[in-house]
Parts: C-alpha cells; structure tokens; sequence
C-alpha cells in the first residue's frame, strides 16, 4: 500500500497532494500540464526532494521529512517507466532487462530466470538480443515496462504511458499493466491526461489543478469527455 | 553505358588538375619574390593530418618561440616570408642585440627618415636556417664568426660587405641574491648547483664551451669541467633565455655576454668575469645579404652601424665596439 | 532541404562534383605533403643511422612517458570532474567554465612563463617547495606538468559536452533501478560518452606529445631530462639536420599510428546515440 503526503513550493504554485493506493490498485493522477503531476512521481522515486510530507510503502518509511529519513533513490525498489522509455540503447533487450536485478547482486541464474519470465511475459522474447536502440517506440516501452518489473517493486509508475502509441499497443499496455499489478499485488500510479485511458485502466483518479487535488474519486463517476480540460465541480 | 561511365570519369580527372593546378598556384604565390634554394628543409612540425592543433602548435612554437624566451617584449617578426615593402629595412639580428635594437632603430630612422628597420631576433644559428631556406632579410647581423663563414661560402652575403661589428666577451651572472652561493669559477663545478648555458650550435653556446675549455686547461682542471657540465640544467636555444632564467632566479647561475650583463638595469645579476686569455672573443658581424631588393639602404644601415652613433649605442648596451 | 553535396554514382550534378572534389583532393594535399616532403629529405640509411643516436632515443622515449603519463592523468582527473561540473549548478560554475578554456588560448610561452613563477625555485608556490627541497622546474616532472597544463582543455571541454549532453533520464532511470552512482557511471555513462571520450583523449594526447613552447620555458632543453621530441626537432634542425628530420618523421609515424588505432578501435564499439 502506498501512502503519501507531499508539500512543495514550485516556481508558478505550491503542490500539495495526499492520497492512498491499495495493493493492486491503479490511481490514475490527472490534470493539465504543469499541474504537478510529474513533480509527484519524482518526489516518490526520491529523484526531488519535497519541502515537507512523507512517503510509505507497505508500512517502510522512504520519505519523512519531520525526522528527516530520505531514502536515497537507488534503495526505494519502486519500478518507474518514464514518459520516454529511456531503454539503454548501448545495451540488448536481455541486458536492459537484467540490469536492475544485477545492481542488487543476484545470481546469475536468478537473473536468467527473471529475464526470460518478464521476455516471456511481455512478449519480446525475439527481441532479446536486439540492440535497444534499434527498438521502435511500442517494443522500447515494453523493454522499459519488463526492465521495472524485474526488479520486483513495491510500487510501479508511469509517466504517460499511453501518447506516444497507436491503439493496438496501446490495449495490450493496458492489459499488462492491470495483469501484472495484479498479479504482483502491487499498487501503481498513472500520469496520463487523457480521460478515456484514466477510464479504462484506473480503479481511482485524481485530478489535479495548480498543485492542488481538486478531483479525487472514481473514474467512471465522471463524464465522458473528449475536450481535454476537465472542468471541475467543487 | 559506356558514355555515362567516361563522363563521370572525366569529371574526376578534371577535378584532380583543377586542384594541382590550384595547389601550384597558391605555393607560387606564397614564395613569390624569394628564391628557394634547395639547401635545407623548413623545420616543419611533425604530426599527421588529422590533428590540425599540434601541428600549428608546434609550427608556431618553432617559428615564433625563439624570440619569445626573453620574458621582455620582444620585437621579432615570427614568420620570416614576406618581402618588405619599399623603403624598410629587413634586419636579421642575432638575439644578443635584442636591448639595443630598439635604440639602434630609432636612430636610424632619425638619422635616414622615411626608411623603417624592421629586426628579427633569434639565435644565429635559426636565423642562418631561415635565410637557408629562402626567407627574405637585407642585412644578417651575425654573433659567430663559424656562421659568417658559412654564410659567405653558400654565396648569400656580398662578401666584399661584411664588416666586424662589434665585439662581446664571455662572463658568469648569478642572481642577484645569489642563491646559490657562487663566489667563484671554481663554484661552478661544487655539487647541486644549477646551471644555464646555450646550446652548442648557438654562438653563445660555442663561446661558452671554449670558455670552459680554456678555463680547464688552463686552471681548474677536467674534473672541475666535467662537473660543470653535469650541473648544467638546461641548454637554452637563445642567449636571452640563459639570462632570463638567471634574473628569474631559477639557476644559481649562467653563462651569458658581456652586453648583457652590461646593458642590465644595475642590481639585476651579480657577475663574475673570467679574463682575456680564458676567454672567447665573440666576433660581431654585419652584412648585406645578396638577395635583398633594397641594397642602397641596407648599406646606410650597415654606415650607421659602424658609425660612431651606431657605435656608441652598442657600446652604452655593453658591446665593444669594433671601431 | 536535405541536398547531398556528392551524390556518389549519380554525377548528375557535375559542376557540385567538381567543386566538392577539387576541395577535398586540395585540403588533403595541402596537409599531407608538407608531412611526405620530410620522408623525402632523407634516406633509409641515414634514418636508421639516427635511430642509433643516443639523443634521439631519449627524446623518443621522453616524449612517450610524458605524454602518456600526462594523459593518464587527464583522464583519472579530468572525467569525474567534467562530471560533476557538468551535472551540477553551482556558484562559480560559469567562472571555472571559462577557466578551463583558459590554455587554449594563451601561447604557450606565456604559459611556460606562468608554470616557471609559480612553481619555479622563486615562484609563488616554488619557494615554499625548495624549502623542503622539492624542485619541479627543470625535471621531467615540469615537462608533465606544462603538458598536462596545455593539452588538458582539450579533453576536459569534449568530456564536459559530452556528459552535458548526455540525456538525465538514463542515469535517472538507472538510479530507480537499483544501481548505485559508481556502477550508473561505469555501465551507463561512460559507454554512453566513451566515442566522444576517445576522441578527447586523442586530442590531448596529440596535443601532450607536440607540447614545445612552455617544456620549453618551464622545464628547460636537457637531454634525457627534459628534451622532449619537439625540443629534439629544434635543436636538430640548427645543427644536426638529420636528428632534426629522423626524430620529425618518428613524431609523424608514431602520431599517425595511434590515430589509426584509435579510429579503429572506435569503429569496433558499435555505437547508438
């Protein structure tokens, strides 16, 4: 279970969110752009620091600025796939894959284990010994969706996921990312602003304005609409 | 077929002419005025094409660095191709008169109005290479008599015009606070001293050697020389760069020209003077180069040398005159 | 619009053909020749008789030590500085930017000038070493530390520009995966950078080993000591033509192997941007 609190001063607003996402529940975090949304991923990966909150995951502080704990990044065990996948194109799909569970010292034959279960899973088995950076789009998000998971989270996040693809990819991300936060009862956060993708893959949305939840509820409580501003009711 | 592949064929051929035809062109331009003789290859920096920094880096150093030992201005011009334009005066100028060429050439141009002198200073032995290799000079002021012969042999002084200049003896500066405690020739030879003295092919270097010689024949011994020469720091291309290390302070002491330490500003060096029979006279020589296109001048400039104004400021910077 | 200037097979466009020949046939000549009329000026017997000089010898081995070792250096230092100057805002940081462009600039006596006051025996620095009796100028230490000074900006603003623009969200999503900075650095990092780093490191290293003006100056003209390959060329070339042409063709021969090894060796890591 995720739980956080975060406060933080930003160049145009103050960002101020607070919410709970239970283990195999996806929170799709909504918005326009420069809302914050990014802002509040970075801060859960440690990669910004908040001015004040705190962050936990099934019960282990990361983050606690009142008694000052902050995790450094690299110890958090949460799985981020960037808005552009970042795939290490220097390296093979296997090796991208395997470089999480190589950092954490495993045996080799675990990480073999690992790399052919998540190639397998996400389907890129031919892939694997395709140099990354020869990936199209599609293929370099799997990598990158395959490559988090293999670390074993305890938490998964996107940072929209869903722009850059065409509709056929765009449904079988979505068929992962439910079947595997599922199945690794992990919770996970969704920056996507597109409300028709919030419907589909969110159990909870929140909608964000200016650094402030204006919107917190389920999705399919709020109306279908292809404008992309959401007016909000208070 | 055949005629697109001629075509294309013939274009590359035509290219190729093109850009020999080009590259003869801007070589003759280059060297228009001065006769290559074929006698010596231009120092040319050796690094292949692909690094285009080392090799102006070593080029210029190898031009330009000469001159710029002295740590005071110096005025030498660094590329010796180019011809002067009427009315200056190319003067190649061993490095020793670096103070006074400055004088010398306010006086000319005072005394022979509308004629500038322009000096390039380095060593004699470069500024003979750079003649060697087809640079323009009108008038070579030489400090050894071995280059003056030379260069009357290859044929490029009109020997009837080379005259003695001046003359220079040999002595020993240190530092003025005298780190290294030297009070005497025989302290040369003490361990852990530090040296300066000029390369052998640099006429204060030749001086220099037959200095040591004679003082070792003649009094201290071969030991003593041998440890002299194994004091020796460093061998400095140029008479300046000895003294400049010994008024920087960074060799206990150096074998430079009377001049020099004459014409220094009064405290600069402590010095110790070696007598006439051990030492070398420098012989000064002035002349007008045969490939020069201003010879009516040239010869003013080489009277007014010999004259007694040109005299008398070689003797206030320390020089004896010849006259 | 995205013209090609050859259309290699096409020639459809024979006055551009002819243009772009002309320019590349004359570029190459004009620095290629000069480095073959040295080859010219002398004869297999005589160079391998040079080769025998005991002077030579020394200069080539000088000038090898030194400027690997100066290169060495380079790189230990320079990399993680570059790094960190290039990851960090902090205050100054435009100020040392500008530093580190700095020998570029400057002629090279100017800068022997600068190493011989502050290091030598009465230098700023220097007094204060003589007195414990270390000596820098005149050594061959002094002959590294003018190379590293000239040849250093070389490598440090290639690395710097490299690592600047490298994109964050590699190391940022390296981080998330578990990797410590040190692994990030080696694993993502550098092969990353490493063409662009070679190419630095052959810059300096070109740069090290042409070095003149300041050995000169700071270090000093002794053989064995500190005449390096340069000095070897100078002082040749005023009196022993044949040391001055033998020890030029070897500078050219060993600069131009290590090019084409670096080339090579580059050509074999198989790089995406």
């Amino acid at each position: 279970m995720l739980e956080l609190t975060l406060r933080k001063t930003l160049r145009d607003f103050s960002l101020e969110v607070y919410m709970e996402v239970r283990p195999g529940r996806i929170m799709a975090l909504m918005g326009d752009n420069g809302a914050g949304k990014s802002t509040i991923l970075n801060m859960v990966a440690g990669l910004i620091s908040p001015d004040s909150g705190s962050i936990s995951i099934n019960g282990t502080i990361i983050c606690d600025t009142a008694h000052g704990i902050s995790l450094p990044v690299e110890k958090r065990r949460i799985g981020y796939v960037l808005q552009n996948p970042a795939v290490f194109p220097h390296m093979s799909v296997r090796e991208n894959i395997a470089y999480g569970p190589k950092a954490e010292g495993l045996s080799r034959d675990v990480i073999s284990a690992r790399v052919d279960h998540w190639l397998e899973k996400l389907e890129i088995r031919d892939l694997a010994q395709v140099k990354a950076g020869n990936l199209s789009g599609g293929q370099r998000q799997r990598v990158a969706l395959a490559r988090a998971l293999a670390t074993e989270p305890s938490l998964l996040m996107l940072d929209e996921p869903f722009t850059a693809l065409d509709a056929d990819s765009m449904q079988s991300v979505k068929k992962y990312i439910r079947t595997f936060v599922t199945e690794m009862k992990i919770p996970c956060l969704i920056v996507t602003h597109r409300v028709l993708d919030s419907k589909e893959i969110g159990d909870q949305a929140c909608i964000m304005s200016r650094g402030k939840m204006e919107w917190v509820g389920n999705p399919s409580d709020f109306p279908l609409c292809s404008c992309r501003d959401v007016t909000v009711t208070s | 077929m055949s005629s697109k592949t001629t075509k294309p064929n013939a274009i590359i051929i035509l290219s190729m002419i093109c850009s020999l035809l080009l590259i003869f062109a801007f070589a003759a331009g280059c060297t228009s005025g001065t006769t290559t003789t074929p006698a010596a290859t231009t120092p040319v920096a050796a690094t292949p094409v692909e690094t285009a920094v080392p090799v102006s880096t070593v080029a210029a150093a190898i031009t330009t660095e000469v001159p710029a030992q002295a740590a005071v201005t110096v005025t030498s011009t660094p590329t010796p191709v180019y011809t002067a334009s009427e009315g200056d005066l190319v003067v190649y100028t061993a490095a020793s008169l670096t103070g006074a060429s400055s004088a010398l050439g306010k006086a000319f141009e005072a005394a022979y109005p509308g004629h500038k002198v322009i000096f390039n200073l380095a060593g004699t032995q470069t500024l003979k290479e750079q003649v060697e290799a087809g640079a323009y000079a009108d008038v070579f002021i030489s400090a050894s008599n071995k280059y003056t012969t030379a260069l009357k042999q290859e044929n490029y002084f009109i020997n009837s015009s080379v005259k003695t200049l001046c003359y220079n003896y040999i002595v020993v500066i240190t530092p003025k606070d005298n780190p290294g405690n030297i009070q005497s020739l025989s302290d040369l030879g003490k361990t852990g001293k530090m040296l300066a003295i000029g390369t052998k092919e640099v006429p204060v270097g030749i001086a220099t050697n037959a200095v040591i010689d004679n003082l070792a024949n003649s009094t201290y011994g071969q030991d003593w020389k041998n440890a002299v020469y194994a004091n020796v720091k460093s061998y400095e291309t140029a008479e300046p760069g000895v003294a400049n290390k010994v008024a920087l302070g960074e060799v206990d002491a150096g074998f430079v020209y009377e001049s020099t330490y004459k014409a220094a500003s009064a405290g600069t060096y402590n010095v110790l003077t070696i007598s006439k029979k051990d030492n070398y006279l420098q012989t000064y020589s002035i002349g007008v180069l045969r490939e020069g296109t201003n010879k009516d001048v040239a010869n003013e400039f080489e009277q007014f040398m010999l004259s007694s104004v040109g005299q008398g400021i070689l003797s206030d910077y320390g020089f004896t005159p010849a006259v | 619009m995205n013209r090609p200037i050859v259309n290699a097979g096409k020639f459809q466009r024979p006055l551009t053909t002819i243009i772009a020949a002309v320019l590349i046939i004359t570029v190459t000549f004009y620095l290629a020749v000069p480095v073959l009329a040295l080859f010219f000026r002398t004869t297999p017997e005589l160079f391998l008789e040079s080769l025998q000089n005991p002077e030579v010898l020394s200069a080539l081995w000088l000038s090898i030590f030194t400027s690997v070792i100066s290169l060495v250096i380079v790189l230990l230092v320079g990399t993680p500085f570059a790094y960190f100057h290039s990851r960090n805002q902090y205050p100054g940081r435009m100020l040392v930017d500008t530093i580190i462009d700095l020998p570029l600039v400057l002629p090279p006596a100017v800068a022997g000038v600068a190493l011989l006051l502050l290091y030598g025996r009465s230098g700023l620095v220097g007094k204060y070493l003589s007195m414990f009796g270390i000596s820098i100028a005149f050594t061959t230490l002094a002959v590294i530390i003018a190379q590293i000074f000239v040849a250093s900006p070389f490598y440090l603003r290639q690395a710097k520009s490299l690592f600047e623009q490298l994109d964050p969200a590699y190391e940022k999503t390296a981080l998330t995966l578990g990797a410590s900075p040190l692994r990030i650095f080696a694993t993502i990092t550098l092969p990353l950078t490493a063409g662009g780093l070679v190419s630095g490191a052959v810059m300096t290293f070109g740069r090290a080993l042409g070095e003149f003006g300041a050995t000169l100056m700071f270090a000093g003209n002794l053989p064995g000591v500190t005449q390096t390959m340069p000095l070897a060329v100078y002082v040749g070339m005023q009196g022993e033509l044949n040391v001055g042409i033998t020890v030029s063709i070897l500078l050219v021969i060993i600069s131009f192997a290590i090019m084409i090894a670096i080339r090579i060796l580059a050509k074999k890591e198989v790089r995406n941007a």
